[in-house]
């Protein structure tokens, strides 16, 4: 997960989702966002969708 | 006189970044590549529409303090990314009919200058963004 770290790209400690076409190599090198390594838990199915 | 004009102001993102209250000039433009489509028969040249050629040209003051101008692009060279510009701040964050937002998208830097100095002057440095994408948002 990308987390914004520059006020010029969104609010700091927040996700960043980057658009179409966006260089996220360049944003980590430029110090605007982190990668957290984390990713987002995928969505876990409940009981009556496993019935499904 | 024209009854609706517009005070040079507009807001833009390069690679996602907000630059606007760095950059001094902005010129979007597209081109329909005129393609000479005349035939024997007549006197005339008529022209269609070919490959589209979208760029888009800018000048910001240069800063290298963190956030700023040379930590946006450095490492944007030589590479693809999106742009979007606006007529104003408020049209870049809710686009509408009169207050259109375009976005050109996998456009490519081909250079920066690394160093861009005249005695007396703020730095200031000019990009080109060349071919890319082009869409307009309304809403």
């Amino acid at each position: 997960m990308l987390k914004i770290v520059s006020p010029r790209l969104g609010t700091p400690g927040t996700e960043f989702v980057p658009g179409e076409g966006v260089n996220i190599e360049a944003l980590i090198a430029g110090g605007f966002v982190v990668d957290t390594g984390i990713d987002k838990p995928a969505k876990v199915k409940n009981n009556d969708e496993l019935k499904d | 006189m024209a009854t609706s004009v517009l005070l040079s102001q507009p807001a833009l993102t390069i690679n996602s970044v907000n630059l606007t209250d760095q950059c001094t000039s902005a010129t979007l433009s597209s081109v329909f590549t005129a393609q000479n489509s005349s035939t024997f028969g007549s006197n005339d040249t008529f022209y269609v529409a070919g490959m589209t050629e979208n760029e888009f040209e800018c000048e910001l003051f240069m800063s290298y303090a963190a956030s700023e101008t040379w930590a946006t692009l450095s490492a944007l060279v030589g590479t693809q990314t999106t742009i979007t510009v606006a007529p104003t701040a408020a049209a870049l964050a809710a686009p509408s009919a009169t207050g259109p937002k375009f976005t050109l998208t996998n456009c490519y830097l081909e250079s920066v200058d690394l160093i861009s100095a005249s005695l007396g002057d703020l730095s200031s440095i000019s990009l080109v963004f060349q071919g890319g994408t082009l869409t307009t948002a309304t809403s």
